[in-house]
């Protein structure tokens, strides 16, 4: 009898006692990639990949919140109507708004606690706004970058600053599917590969490039907005037709390039 | 040689066969009382009385029917006497059991002596009987007293025998003074019950038995005298039940099978089933009228009358209440009345019909962390649309047949029902853009989701009895059999104030038929082994008219294009098509269910069970011509029963030990997205749990205590929200006070529960807080009127009532969605008082 009880207890304990996994907090920290070279309150030195040496005085990235996903960076990038938001996927979040500045390695912190579990994240997701995600109109400049570029004799002294609201409508591209380019998809930079599993306590940093902004950027594509001194600037507008207002946009929302996440425990 | 355990020494000290089993061992006159003569009453009309009447568990004579009259005096005085019988209950099968009992009174000598046509002067009886007292005679003692011939009738429906420790006949009897807030409470008798409530007052208790999580009733056939109470092809969950429409003073009487052992147990009996059984003891007309917490008011008829059974009743309740919170406001109207009557000496019939409607308003769920963040109260809500109503109307009746060794029963019923529940759970997350709509962001959570169902049901079985090998022998051939006509509809509504459906989920039509056969035999080998079981069929049809089959189209017509609607009329390229789609489904199971029982020795009945049970999946689920899948569990159990009267048969005692596994292929797990308990994978269950009953004339507890381990087969991880264990306890004291006002005595009662649950498992590895909360309640009752005063949660303790994670977002920390699972709770009630005054008029004081 005391055996039989003893089995019964052995296995009602069971090997485990628990539904699996656990819900986990966490920081969040951002700023400027190791690789990069950045020196905190020092301009930035680099060669583009289009052959403009720039010099980056200011590389400032706004993201709002950052999520944590399940979902595989090439399923969901497959996906072509994926909606912006799917529900019951989410492993971590950090809601608050930071801005970034990309020309300072030292880790900057989120002012929100994250929040998630500790189911495996496969990809992350940068909400590039401070407001609704679906709002029409949004006001916040989400990069603010400043330099000069020169190729040559050519010299580019620029500034930019890029807002995702109304000047960043896409038509949709079919009648029957008005909401196929919702302004949403146009402030989520997603997926960014980033296979980890949270921990209680861990760090998330977010790593940000800012060569990547202007690897494609042709700098005798800008606008002049005024002569003396030379000034150039990037138009803030989908409408623009000049290859460097496009480049940097595409840069800025790039799922590969300007950004990456480690975790450390 | 090590000692044995106590238990042990214990059961096998008690080892002695002592009766047969399978058979009933009639009840037995303990202490008589004679009659006295009324002093002004006309002559009797004839020299005895006829009594019928049921001798209670208790051992007191109860619900008693005059079937032959000496006059409404001689009736009157007659049944007064009987009132102070005492008797030794029936026993079957080792267990004591209610038996209904034919009594001829006849008038002693002195009385009949003034029979001479002569109506006596006031103290001409007095010599031998002085008025207003009665002569005590112990049985037997007094040969020389009026002889009052007794014979056992079978008057009433016989329950069907034991299958083994985890079969519960209930009967609430005293325990009713433990103060319940509806019908379903009455379930926490049966161990490992656990009841909580996300949709408040009026939305049906979410039921938890075993390891299980049945939700409203889904894993658990819940029948009402025999009438289904499952609601097939309801969008909340197949199997649906709403307990509320009962009148929890009509609770006469409990049958719960936790697990399938009975072949008579039908669809739904994945848990388990419970049988309610509804009667009136209390004769005469009684008017309860009761005010308390939170504006709360209840109003209750109930009738019975002095000639009839207890299943000739009548009752109609209203009620109200603010709620302890917001919007958790509800009110309710409650009506329900039985006749049972007899065709002949071998043919009764009972008829009844119920009727309910309720309206009542939801709280939901809160985020802790809202909560923490001082941003929602305790009892607060997020969205105050949240709600519902529901509404019962039926009728039934059977015919039972009883001659010799052969019984048949039939019985048919007509039930109507619709409900509708409005319910948030995950605020504004669940409304994905889709690029055929309008642009839209999240336009709220909230489901609205509404049902309409007729049903036709019939059930009835053939028994034979046989005398073999010296033991009874019994077969029974029996059907099932229930057709449903289902509308159901569910929509999303826009949030904010609007009642503006934005989207819809479904629109079905259904007509579901479930056919059941059975048989089942008790066959006797010895006086103390006994097999009982059979086989069960159950053939489930569907046809669904999905109303709102295309929700979406890949490639839509630029020249036609869908728009927002929710139910599409076009396919690719926008090709018209129906929105319609038609589904026949059927499918077959066979459910062999046996018990095998060892005893009773000294009233020690060693049992062990082995079944089959299944649960028919929701209409939207199936597919044409597709084999219809059910869930499909498998349950066995041992088990040790005792059951006696114990200190001179002063403390009539049972007890039970048992020890239990089920393992279900497709187990239903709740989803926060959907409200509702959807499939999910295969689970087992493993525990145990003790029950124990005491009662006397003084007082009647109850205790049980279930600890059960519900696991996923393949991860081997815990099932969430199901209790590992539950403790309750039921208790009541019942006794006259010692002294007497204007010379009729005083009676006191009062009766307690207490309710402890463990930390239930949660999602992602976290328990939720502990349940401890006690109720309580106290009456005086003198002559007609009774005045009592309940108190629910006693100590006030706050506590969470269901605890959940998953994520949602109901925008209290704008502008980003919090996407992640987070800690959500309802809240339990706080204490809450009700005074109840009732009077009854024509019943025995």
């Amino acid at each position: 009898m005391r055996r039989l009880g003893l089995a019964l207890g052995v296995a009602l304990a069971g090997c485990g006692s628990s539904t699996g996994n656990a819900l986990v907090s966490f920081r969040a920290t951002a700023g400027a990639a190791p690789e990069v070279g950045a020196v905190t309150g020092q301009p930035l030195r680099f060669t583009s990949a289009r052959g403009f040496d720039v010099t980056l005085t200011t590389a400032r990235v706004f993201v709002g919140a950052l999520y944590l996903s399940t979902v595989e960076p090439t399923t969901a990038s497959g996906a072509l109507e994926a909606p912006c938001v799917s529900p019951g996927i989410t492993t971590g979040e950090v809601r608050g708004g930071l801005e970034v500045d990309a020309l300072d390695p030292t880790p900057q912190p989120f002012p929100a606690e994250g929040l998630g579990s500790d189911l495996p994240t496969r990809s992350a997701s940068l909400w590039l706004t401070n407001g609704d995600v679906n709002a029409p109109d949004e006001r916040t400049v989400v990069l603010r970058v400043e330099g000069t570029a020169s190729r040559g004799a050519d010299v580019y002294p620029f500034v930019g600053s890029v807002r995702i609201g109304s000047n960043r409508v896409t038509p949709p591209r079919n009648p029957a599917l008005p909401s196929s380019n919702p302004i949403c998809e146009q402030r989520i930079v997603t997926p960014i590969a980033f296979d980890a599993t949270l921990s209680p306590g861990a760090t998330v940093q977010l790593f940000v490039d800012p060569r990547a902004y202007f690897a494609s950027v042709d700098f005798a594509t800008l606008e002049p907005v005024s002569q003396a001194p030379a000034t150039y600037r990037f138009r803030d507008e989908t409408a623009s037709a000049a290859q460097a207002d496009t480049a940097l946009f595409n840069a800025l929302r790039a799922n590969q390039g300007p950004y990456r996440l480690e975790l450390t425990p | 040689m090590r000692s044995l355990p106590l238990p042990l020494v214990v059961l096998f000290a008690l080892l002695a066969p002592r009766a047969r089993a399978g058979e009933v061992v009639p009840p037995e006159v303990v202490t008589r009382v004679e009659a006295v003569a009324p002093a002004t009453a006309p002559p009797p009309s004839q020299d005895h009385v006829l009594l019928e009447f049921t001798v209670t568990v208790e051992g007191r004579a109860g619900d008693v029917v005059v079937l032959e009259s000496a006059g409404p005096a001689w009736d009157a005085a007659a049944r007064e006497a009987l009132s102070r019988w005492v008797f030794k209950p029936a026993v079957h099968e080792g267990t004591i059991v209610a038996s209904r009992t034919r009594l001829s009174f006849a008038m002693p000598a002195v009385l009949l002596a003034r029979d001479g046509g002569q109506p006596d002067d006031a103290d001409a009886g007095s010599a031998a009987h002085p008025p207003h007292s009665s002569e005590v005679i112990e049985d037997g003692a007094d040969g020389a007293h009026a002889d009052h011939a007794m014979s056992t009738v079978i008057t009433g429906r016989l329950l069907p025998k034991s299958r083994g420790a985890s079969d519960l006949n209930i009967e609430v009897g005293k325990l009713s003074l433990v103060p319940v807030q509806t019908a379903g409470e009455r379930l926490k008798l049966a161990p490992g019950v656990l009841l909580t409530n996300e949709g408040g007052d009026g939305h049906p208790e979410r039921i938890f038995m075993r390891g299980f999580d049945a939700r409203e009733g889904q894993d658990i056939e819940l029948s009402v005298d025999g009438v289904p109470v499952n609601d097939s092809g309801n969008l909340h969950g197949n199997g649906y039940a709403d307990l509320n429409f009962i009148i929890p003073e009509l609770v006469e009487n409990l049958r719960v099978i936790e697990g399938p052992f009975d072949p008579r147990q039908g669809n739904y009996a994945v848990a388990g089933s419970a049988e309610y059984e509804l009667g009136l003891a209390k004769k005469g007309l009684t008017v309860k009228a009761s005010a308390g917490s939170f504006n709360a008011q209840r109003l209750v008829l109930l009738w019975s009358p002095e000639s009839a059974s207890s299943r000739t009743y009548g009752g109609v309740s209203l009620q109200r209440a603010d709620g302890f919170g917001q919007n958790r406001g509800s009110q309710s109207a409650r009506a329900a009345a039985g006749y049972e009557g007899r065709l002949s000496e071998t043919t009764s019939f009972r008829v009844r019909a119920i009727g309910y409607t309720a309206g009542f308003r939801s709280a939901g769920v809160v985020r802790d962390d809202d909560f923490r963040a001082g941003r929602l109260g305790f009892f607060d809500t997020y969205d105050a649309r949240q709600g519902g109503d529901a509404t019962r109307a039926s009728v039934s009746g059977d015919v039972h047949y009883h001659l010799g060794s052969f019984t048949a029963h039939q019985q048919a019923a007509l039930v109507f029902r619709s409900s509708r529940v409005r319910e948030n759970f995950t605020g504004f997350l669940s409304d994905v853009q889709l690029p055929r709509q309008s642009p839209h962001g999240q336009r709220g959570d909230l489901i609205d989701r509404d049902s309409e169902a007729v049903t036709v049901s019939a059930r009835g079985y053939g028994k034979l009895r046989k005398r073999l090998f010296e033991q009874s022998q019994e077969l029974e051939l029996g059907y099932f059999a229930r057709y449903d006509v289902v509308q159901g509809q569910q929509q999303r509504l826009l949030g904010g104030d609007s009642n503006t459906p934005y989207a819809k989920d479904y629109d079905l039509s259904s007509r579901l038929s479930d056919v059941g056969l059975y048989a089942d035999a008790n066959l006797n080998f010895t006086s103390w082994l006994s097999l009982r079981g059979g086989v069960r069929a159950d053939l489930l049809t569907y046809l669904v008219n999905n109303a709102c089959a295309v929700n979406d189209v890949r490639r839509p017509s630029p020249s036609n294009a869908p728009g927002d609607a929710s139910c599409l009329s076009q396919r690719d390229f926008g090709q018209y098509r129906e929105p319609t789609e038609r589904v026949s489904a059927f499918g077959t199971a066979v459910m062999p269910r046996v018990s095998l029982l060892v005893g009773p020795f000294k009233g020690v009945t060693v049992t062990g069970s082995f079944g089959d049970g299944v649960r028919s999946i929701d209409p939207q689920f199936v597919s044409e011509n597709k084999e219809t899948p059910f869930a499909a569990i498998r349950a066995w159990e041992g088990g040790v029963v005792f059951a006696d009267k114990l200190f001179d048969e002063r403390l009539d005692f049972s007890a039970r030990g048992v020890v239990f596994g089920t393992r279900v292929d497709k187990d239903l797990v709740f989803s926060e997205q959907e409200g509702r308990n959807v499939i999910g994978g295969s689970t087992s269950r493993l525990g145990g749990l003790l029950q124990a009953r005491a009662r006397s004339s003084l007082f009647d507890v109850q205790a049980h205590a279930t600890f059960v381990r519900s696991q996923f087969d393949d991860t081997g991880l815990l099932v969430p929200y199901v209790p590992d264990l539950v403790v309750r306890f039921d208790g009541a004291v019942f006794h006259d006070l010692p002294w007497k006002l204007l010379g009729a005595p005083v009676k006191a009662s009062a009766g307690v529960g207490v309710t402890y649950v463990g930390r239930r498992a949660l999602p992602f590895g976290q328990r939720s807080d502990v349940i401890f909360v006690t109720d309580a309640n106290a009456e005086l009752a003198w002559r007609w009127v009774t005045v009592g005063l309940s108190a629910t949660n006693l100590f006030d303790n706050r506590y969470r009532l269901s605890e959940f994670n998953f994520a949602s977002d109901f925008q209290t920390t704008p502008p980003f969605p919090t996407l992640v699972p987070v800690r959500h709770f309802t809240a339990g009630a706080p204490r809450a008082l009700m005074l109840t005054l009732a009077f009854n008029v024509g019943g025995a004081s």
